[in-house]
């Protein structure tokens, strides 16, 4: 016979407003089954859960229901009560009377009237509960990092230096990402490639971690703690075993005059080329769309050059399987599209730049030295306009979100140019200076005070060049009136977005994005750095616009995540898992092919001599995630979910 | 009559030589114009296959008779078009190893018979494609175009008027080659899904369900719609179904033995245009 606890929770006003409890428990005590019904203003309290305890040993009540908030809020918090006061866990059920019944409607009785009927259907799946026990799985203690930007690196360095095995992929032929293209970083302005380098070296170096450069992830299956994961080893055409990083092929290389997407279009690189200088690996690649011998056949430059035969023309993509136990998605960002700015006239003005162009320019070890020089005459120009927002906080281009780095790396690049080319002057065209963080507002005030950036408040609405100097129409919103500067050099502050390929790659991993392609946190305030998915953690720019140390701070959380889930020897699951009933199972194995776990397995039913008698289907509680897609498929009605079996469903729907 | 006789022929050669252990196929009914099923185990049992137009039962769900098959030796069996779709769906669900299957296949056109060329179910993999180009051709019963006429309304007063006849004997069932399942969900009462009653909800469950559970395996043979006692036109239902499942998915059931569950198998490709 059941005895069922029914637990009415106020929420302070959050149910009590809408939702008269008084009449809600009164009604739940006379339900068949129910040996008690009260109500407290807070049950998630520990008075509120101490009282729950009491009333399941004093009652011996066989399953509980508590009429409160979602379960996400609070399952795990009663059925932990459950379990020390004697009862299974999970003979504790939720009736979700909060986020969808008292907040979403405005008429108490009928508020009410739901409140019964949602708590009523609970009641009723209750009775049907089974005890389940945990399911526990094992670890393996390796952690794979996508992505080899500062954020990657500091994530894979953490992890290992915490003693844990990493795999480090990273798309590009060398580690470094964004942050290896900068030059001085706010509000220290020390040199990036400074600071960037130890650790790229450190990272290839770490006898814990495992490189993996120019290689891509193909596939991801499995969960937590027991990922298969499969690489793609993208062919270099150089053999990274052999090469010693001399330079000798690329000095030989006929093909110069490729523009280098390292230098954001600014330098040229060579058809076999490593991305920078200080490149880690300092093995180069082939680049086939520019090579001579992979259009017709000829040339072998390099190949006759190398003096220790590293270059295959033959190689092949090659692939790596790995077993993970968890992964930090650390794929970075890009910078709009510039093509959609066509009233600031990128791409048609040489002098018109990106941000990130402008890094490249400041850059010691780039294009220019380090000299701020105009692409189109090598000139030193004598007025910067700086244009913020390029993009960002624009409902009309596409991105209403805020960029975050472009107000401090704006004031950045009008004190360098101050401190590179004397006497030279900036105007800088914004919305708002967004400076908090640690030292920033200081470092705008600087860029004003000290080095004499000249802030106008307003858009630009319109560049065009006349006699030699681009003229940028803007408003200046403070006076009210519109301005026009003449420039030598105009810099876009351009919007932070996904990398373009961001969504096709989240559904590899199995991660939730938003409407840009960023990628979605577990939940923004308190779980921050987990993704939708269990054991896939995030850090950097992919889940949203992030200035350096935000994503080394990100990454580190997300290490420490991975490195509480490595303490473990095993993990523990919910045993929320399909069964299958093998004497009605008719073995028609479409639930083989609908479990997107591969969690079902084929098994042979025998006679006691061993004569196979027929083939069922078989679900490895190990793999299986409760997802109920075979149930749902299964025609004879012979998978059932644990937790979620049929007789509870049928009874929740029939107690409404 | 000469299809007739070559195929006994066949039979008992294909018998004596142990090839088969036993064919199915139709033998005089009660009527004139009706067959039923003969099982064939001798020669003299072959004496009195019969094979003229009005053989139209589709035999295959005799195929997955529990033990037929599991010795191991092969059966032959007389189908129509349709019948090696039934037994290529059995295969693709695991209920048959089509290797055991010989096929005496047939096909007719007002009251002639021909035979046609194959006895294994790839020999028919040609003909099956034309079939699915041709389908989209094939001109409706008048009865499903009047019903694709009317609105929501007037349809489920059309399926409430019929199904007010369902005495829920479960005959379309027992008649279908594709209701294999050694417990139908109908027959599981814990919990009871599918109410049994005949009353409106009842008499929709039930027939929505066996709907849905066809959807994408229906070969249309009209097994079911013949099996009514009550002359429910059932046929229609599943016509349908077979129609949006070839415009939704471009899946024609029973193509081939190795032929994806279009309802547990997904395509990158698929059109979506289902989810809102």
């Amino acid at each position: 016979m059941a005895k069922i606890g029914v637990f009415i929770c106020h929420c302070g006003e959050n149910i009590a407003a809408k939702v008269d409890c008084t009449k809600l428990a009164a009604a739940m005590g006379e339900h068949p089954g129910v040996a008690v019904s009260v109500e407290y203003k807070y049950f998630c309290s520990d008075p509120g859960q101490e009282s729950v305890k009491k009333a399941i040993r004093d009652n011996n009540l066989t399953g509980i229901v508590i009429a409160a908030c979602s379960p996400r809020m609070h399952e795990a918090t009663f059925r932990k009560a459950c379990a020390e006061a004697g009862l299974n866990p999970y003979l504790c059920e939720i009736a979700n009377i909060r986020e969808q019944c008292s907040w979403v409607h405005t008429d108490s009785d009928m508020a009410t009237e739901k409140a019964m009927d949602i708590t009523r259907s609970m009641i009723e799946k209750v009775k049907r509960n089974n005890k389940l026990q945990p399911i526990e799985v094992p670890v393996t203690r390796r952690a794979l990092v996508i992505g080899g930007g500062i954020a990657g690196l500091q994530a894979a360095l953490d992890i290992a230096n915490a003693g844990q095995e990493v795999v480090l992929v990273e798309r590009e032929p060398s580690l470094g990402g964004h942050m290896a293209q900068l030059s001085e970083t706010f509000p220290t302005l020390d040199c990036s490639q400074c600071i960037m380098t130890p650790r790229m070296v450190e990272t290839a170096q770490h006898p814990n971690i495992r490189l993996l450069t120019y290689a891509e992830v193909e596939s991801v299956d499995g969960y937590i703690g027991n990922f298969k994961v499969r690489i793609r080893m993208k062919s270099r055409y150089v053999d990274t075993h052999k090469c010693t990083g001399c330079g000798d092929c690329m000095t030989k290389c006929p093909v110069k005059k490729i523009s280098s997407e390292f230098d954001c279009g600014l330098g040229k690189r060579t058809a076999i080329y490593t991305p920078f200088a200080q490149s880690v690996p300092n093995i180069p690649i082939i680049d086939t769309a520019s090579c001579i011998y992979f259009k017709n056949g000829k040339c072998k430059m390099c190949q006759k050059s190398c003096q220790i035969n590293a270059i295959d023309f033959e190689m092949q993509d090659e692939f790596i399987d790995l077993e993970i136990g968890a992964i930090v998605v650390a794929t970075g960002f890009q910078i709009q599209n510039t093509a959609m700015y066509g009233e600031y006239g990128y791409g048609k003005f040489p002098d018109v730049i990106t941000g990130l162009q402008f890094e490249r320019l400041a850059t010691a070890s780039g294009p220019t030295a380090g000299k701020i020089l105009r692409p189109s005459d090598g000139k030193e120009p004598e007025n910067v306009v700086f244009i913020q927002c390029a993009g960002s906080r624009d409902p009309s281009k596409g991105v209403r979100y805020c960029s975050k780095i472009c107000c401090m790396y704006t004031a950045k690049h009008a004190m360098l140019y101050a401190h590179k080319a004397h006497g030279g002057k900036t105007n800088i065209f914004y919305m708002d200076i967004r400076a908090a963080g640690k030292g920033y507002d200081e470092f705008t005030r600087r860029a004003i005070e000290e080095d004499e950036a000249s802030y106008i408040r307003g858009r630009v609405s319109k560049v065009w060049q006349e006699n030699g100097k681009l003229m940028v129409r803007g408003v200046d919103t403070l006076l009210g009136r519109p301005v026009t500067v003449a420039a030598d050099m105009v810099v876009l502050a351009t919007a932070m977005v996904p990398q373009p390929n961001a969504k096709e790659f989240a559904k590899i991993i199995g991660i939730a994005y938003d409407e840009y392609g960023f990628y979605n946190e577990a939940h923004l305030k308190l779980r921050p750095v987990e993704s939708s998915t269990a054991g896939v953690f995030l850090a950097g720019a992919c889940q949203s616009p992030k200035d350096i140390p935000d994503s080394v701070a990100q990454a580190s959380a997300s290490a420490s995540k991975v490195l509480a889930l490595f303490s473990k020897e095993k993990l523990e699951r919910e045993p929320v898992i399909a069964i299958n009933n093998e004497a009605t199972c008719a073995g028609c194995w479409g639930c083989v092919l609908a479990c997107p776990y591969n969690a079902i397995e084929k098994k042979d039913i025998c006679d006691r001599s061993g004569r196979l008698i027929k083939q069922v289907a078989y679900v490895n509680p190990g793999l299986c995630q409760g997802c109920g897609t075979c149930v749902t498929f299964c025609r004879s009605n012979s998978l059932d979910l644990a937790g979620f079996t049929e007789k509870q469903i049928f009874a929740e729907v029939m107690g409404l | 009559m000469i299809t007739q006789e070559k195929y006994r022929t066949t039979v008992k050669e294909l018998l004596a030589s142990d090839s088969v252990k036993m064919v199915i196929g139709y033998k005089p009914g009660s009527t004139p114009d009706r067959r039923r099923p003969l099982f064939i185990r001798s020669s003299d049992d072959a004496d009195q296959l019969v094979l003229d137009s009005t053989c139209i039962t589709n035999l295959s769900g005799y195929l997955v008779a529990e033990g037929l098959l599991s010795d191991e030796k092969r059966v032959g069996i007389f189908l129509r078009p349709e019948g090696i779709r039934s037994i290529n769906i059995l295969a693709a669900e695991y209920q048959l190893n089509m290797d055991q299957i010989v096929i005496f296949g047939f096909d007719s056109t007002g009251r002639e018979v021909r035979p046609l060329e194959g006895r294994h179910s790839k020999d028919f993999s040609a003909l099956l494609s034309d079939i699915k180009e041709n389908s989209p051709q094939i001109s409706k019963e008048p009865l499903l175009e009047s019903i694709e006429r009317m609105n929501e309304q007037e349809r489920f007063d059309f399926w409430q008027e019929e199904f007010s006849r369902c005495i829920k004997c479960y005959a379309c069932r027992q008649a279908c080659p594709m209701c294999y399942c050694r417990r139908c969900i109908v027959d599981s009462n814990q919990p009871q899904w599918v109410n049994t009653s005949s009353h409106t909800l009842g008499n929709f469950e039930w027939n929505v369900v066996r709907a849905f559970h066809l959807s994408g395996r229906c070969v249309q043979c009209g097994n079911c719609d013949r099996a009514c006692p009550v002359n429910i036109p059932l046929r229609l239902i599943n016509q349908r179904m077979a129609e949006m499942v070839l415009e939704g998915f471009d899946h024609f059931a029973g193509l081939s033995p190795t032929q994806e569950p279009v309802l547990a198998s997904f395509k990158k490709d698929d059109t979506e245009t289902f989810i809102l």
